[in-house]
């Protein structure tokens, strides 16, 4: 038998260090990092169950806003069903606009949280812990509103059952040769995969919501918690069963955004037909993903008093990721244009258009959003610890982001091989108010969802307090951490 | 009242490890602790061993289960309904390879996240010992032990200044057994039910009149409307051409390479309506329309080779034109070829 240590106390009551000096940067260590920072968990618990409780008028307030935004967006949806696709500014030529650029868009955002949970959850990277929810719930409904937008475009919504996979039954349309089909299988599966691997990592949460509420909550959470207790052996299986679908579902999340770049570079189609487009679109989609998760971390930690779990070391954290993927972006952007550019064929040269055409304008908005806002800012911690900065900056990112996806579908579809086909296309008033409107629909079913499930992993920010401690090391003190296998 | 159940909640991991090795000294066996916690303590700190683990098979099973899902949407369906592409082969293999990829890796998530469930007895439908204070950054250690050995764990507990002790007759935990089945049989029942109902309907098992507009739909031909007189400036071309108004002359003979050609590019364009061999046999697109003629050759007779190029460039009440699709000299390759339909 060992002998026992002299600790008696629970992990969050660590005595501190006799030197006044240490005691000084221990300190300080716990305001700068959330894992040193230890609290008694049932103080935490209630931190987040009470953002769930405790509703504002304000929130209703906000709510309804977005509610009508929302029902905006259905009733011009209806009309458009009703007028048929006429009435929006789509014509022969560019027979897919903003709703196919929303498509690629909000599958886009819903990238980066499965990434943030997934591969960084295998990378070891500690500041996942809090943000990891609040992510992957990006992806939940970024797909989910993604998956709305095949149906408004088709405009005959009542032939929607031509979409669905089974290649030959109707002899005709939907065949498996289609790069739509291979696109949709895609979206499943990383729908179905993101779920999962969300709920997974739900069920402890679950477990301390039921312990810690009562009435219709508790019921719903006992449920939902399927009598998890936190035994070992639960845990083990847990992590396991995390570690699996992570690594499956990253090749999935890469497959999903290259499907959706086939559905353009399939087609012989000046401005799409190229061989980067897949990887090109991947990394689009996690810069506007990541771009998009840090102005969600913004406005829940405003909005449900965060601040003790999102950090400034988490902002710094996402800034340098951001900032990173601003640079491979701007590496894809340049090697798809080049290649075009110096093959000077004509075809090639007419999506050079966009250098001095009428597409002009959004084109260099463009790039001052997604190159230059960002590399002039990001690399100064400054910038990245300080909120409002980050917000303007993500919202640059999501114009430009935006924007680029319309150059590439309406853009190049205005341009397309046979001149005589050459249009200028403009945005009729459904499109703008289904953009905005199903943006609006994200808001409101995000604000909904933090109503019921917690934005924060608790568990994962225990486990990173429990597993953390601090090490003397000469006259300095710094934060250690271990794992047990 | 042969055994009991004790549940004893400490602060810290160093002081569970101690009392876990003091009832161990006891003679209680591993199988008989459950350790419980709020944050993921790997066995070893407890001085335990690991669970067992069994996710191999479920993960392999179910990219098993994957991939004959794939097989069966890639290979077995697209010979159910023959549908040809041009002179694509049925199962074209990029398609395929993505088909396959995407299913396997759906499958292996939801076999690995079953397999979760079925390790863990999820959902757990009877009352099981539990404090709620363990999400409260406690660790509870649940121990069962005959009556005598329990009262020395109650012993080991106190000592180690355990927060709560809960003790209770074991009889009162029943195992889940035959409802635990139960429950997952319903659920495979049911999931297998709504699974079935769209197969049954998709692959004619179930026969249901789909709705179908297509005949209905107002199309505008080519030869409707103001035709635009050519350009000022636009240069004549050589060759056999249509001139509006005028009959288009210069027939192209009838040789071998010709009716080959216009056996290709009939296939191309005019099968899908048609039929190969102008009866509509095997034309997807022409069930839709009855008015097409079952007999191409005899309906081609009573033109001639003018009037058919015309139908052919220009359209015929419903049929489109195929200007677009056929230079002059490849229109009149399948004149040709339509003619060789009635001999």
């Amino acid at each position: 038998m060992l002998e026992s240590k002299a600790v008696t106390g629970p992990y969050w009551e660590q005595p501190d260090p006799e030197d006044e000096r240490l005691a000084y940067q221990l300190e300080h260590g716990r305001e700068e990092h959330l894992l040193l920072d230890a609290r008694p968990p049932a103080e935490l618990n209630q931190v987040v169950l009470n953002t769930m409780q405790q509703t504002g008028p304000r929130f209703w307030v906000i709510i309804a806003g977005l509610g009508a935004m929302t029902l905006a967006f259905l009733i011009a949806w209806f009309i458009q069903i009703i007028s048929g696709l006429g009435i929006t500014g789509l014509n022969r030529s560019v027979m897919w606009g903003p709703y196919i650029a929303n498509l690629i868009y909000f599958i886009g955002i819903g990238h980066a949280g499965t990434f943030i949970s997934a591969a960084l959850r295998l990378m070891r990277m500690d500041f996942r812990r809090p943000i990891a929810r609040a992510a992957e719930t990006i992806t939940l409904f970024g797909l989910a509103i993604a998956g709305l937008f095949p149906i408004i475009h088709v405009g005959s919504v009542w032939k929607l059952f031509y979409m669905i996979p089974i290649p030959n039954q109707r002899e005709l349309w939907p065949n498996f040769r289609s790069a739509l089909f291979w696109d949709m299988t895609a979206i499943t599966t990383y729908l179905i995969g993101s779920t999962l691997f969300m709920f997974v990592a739900l069920i402890p949460d679950f477990a301390m919501a039921r312990d810690h509420t009562t009435g219709w909550r508790r019921k719903l959470y006992g449920a939902l918690a399927l009598g998890w207790r936190g035994a070992e052996d639960e845990w083990h299986r847990l992590e396991v069963v995390s570690n699996i679908l992570s690594f499956v579902i990253i090749p999935v999340m890469f497959s999903v955004h290259t499907g959706v770049s086939w559905n353009l570079s399939m087609a012989i189609q000046p401005g799409w037909h190229s061989a980067i487009f897949g990887p090109f679109f991947v990394v689009g989609a996690l810069y506007s993903g990541v771009a998009a998760v840090i102005i969600v971390m913004i406005i829940i930690r405003k909005t449900l008093r965060f601040g003790y779990f999102l950090r400034e070391e988490h902002f710094n954290a996402m800034g340098i990721f951001l900032l990173l993927l601003t640079l491979a972006w701007i590496y894809f952007y340049f090697a798809e244009w080049i290649t075009n550019w110096y093959g000077n064929l004509p075809m090639e040269k007419a999506i050079q258009q966009m250098l001095t055409g009428p597409l002009a304008p959004l084109f260099y908005l463009m790039l001052f959003c997604n190159i230059v806002v960002p590399l002039a800012t990001l690399w100064s911690r400054r910038v990245r610890t300080s909120l409002p900065a980050m917000l303007v900056i993500g919202i640059f990112v999501q114009i430009g982001m935006y924007v680029e996806r319309v150059l590439i579908v309406a853009g190049s579809l205005s341009r397309n091989e046979l001149p005589f086909n050459w249009v200028n296309y403009t945005p009729h008033w459904p499109e703008v108010t289904v953009t905005i409107g199903t943006l609006a629909f994200l808001g409101l079913l995000y604000a909904l969802f933090t109503r019921v499930v917690p934005i924060i992993p608790v568990w994962e920010v225990y486990e990173g307090q429990a597993m953390q401690q601090v090490r003397r090391i000469g006259r300095a003190i710094a934060p250690t951490r271990t794992e047990v296998h | 009242m042969a055994e009991l159940m004790l549940l004893g909640l400490f602060d810290n991991v160093e002081t569970t490890a101690d009392v876990l090795d003091e009832v161990r000294v006891l003679g209680v066996k591993d199988e008989q602790i459950t350790v419980m916690s709020n944050v993921p303590y790997a066995a070893k700190i407890f001085g335990r061993k690991p669970a067992r683990l069994w996710f191999l098979p479920f993960t392999l099973g179910g990219a098993g289960v994957g991939a004959l899902l794939a097989f069966f949407i890639t290979f077995v369906t697209p010979q159910l309904y023959r549908l040809h592409v041009g002179f694509q082969e049925l199962t074209p293999v990029p398609p395929t390879a993505i088909v396959f990829f995407e299913l396997i890796s759906l499958c292996t998530m939801l076999g690995a996240f079953i397999g979760f469930l079925l390790q863990n007895r999820f959902p757990i439908l009877t009352r099981r010992m539990y404090d709620e204070r363990i999400t409260e950054g406690y660790i509870g250690v649940e121990v069962r032990a005959p009556l005598g050995v329990a009262e020395q764990v109650v012993k080991v507990f106190e000592a180690h200044h355990a927060r709560v002790i809960q003790r209770e007759d074991a009889a009162n935990f029943k195992p889940q057994g035959i409802r635990h089945l139960l429950f997952w049989g319903a659920v495979a029942t049911g999931g297998a039910v709504v699974l079935a109902i769209p197969l049954l309907l998709t692959y004619d098992v179930v026969d249901i009149p789909w709705i179908n507009t297509m005949a209905d739909t107002v199309a505008v031909g080519a030869q409707e409307g103001p035709r635009l007189a050519a350009p000022a400036e636009s240069v004549p071309i050589q060759g056999p051409v249509l001139i509006a108004g005028e009959p288009a002359t210069k027939p192209l003979p009838a040789t071998a390479t010709s009716l080959e050609r216009g056996k290709a590019l009939f296939a191309i364009n005019c099968a899908m309506c048609h039929g190969m061999a102008g009866d509509r046999q095997g034309a997807e697109v022409g069930k839709y329309f009855p008015e097409i003629p079952a007999s191409l050759g005899e309906r081609a007779a009573a033109l001639s080779d003018q009037e058919l190029f015309l139908v052919i460039t220009k359209g015929k009440n419903r049929m489109p034109g195929l200007a677009e699709n056929l230079d002059p000299g490849e229109t009149w390759d399948v004149v040709n070829y339509v003619r060789s339909l009635s001999q």
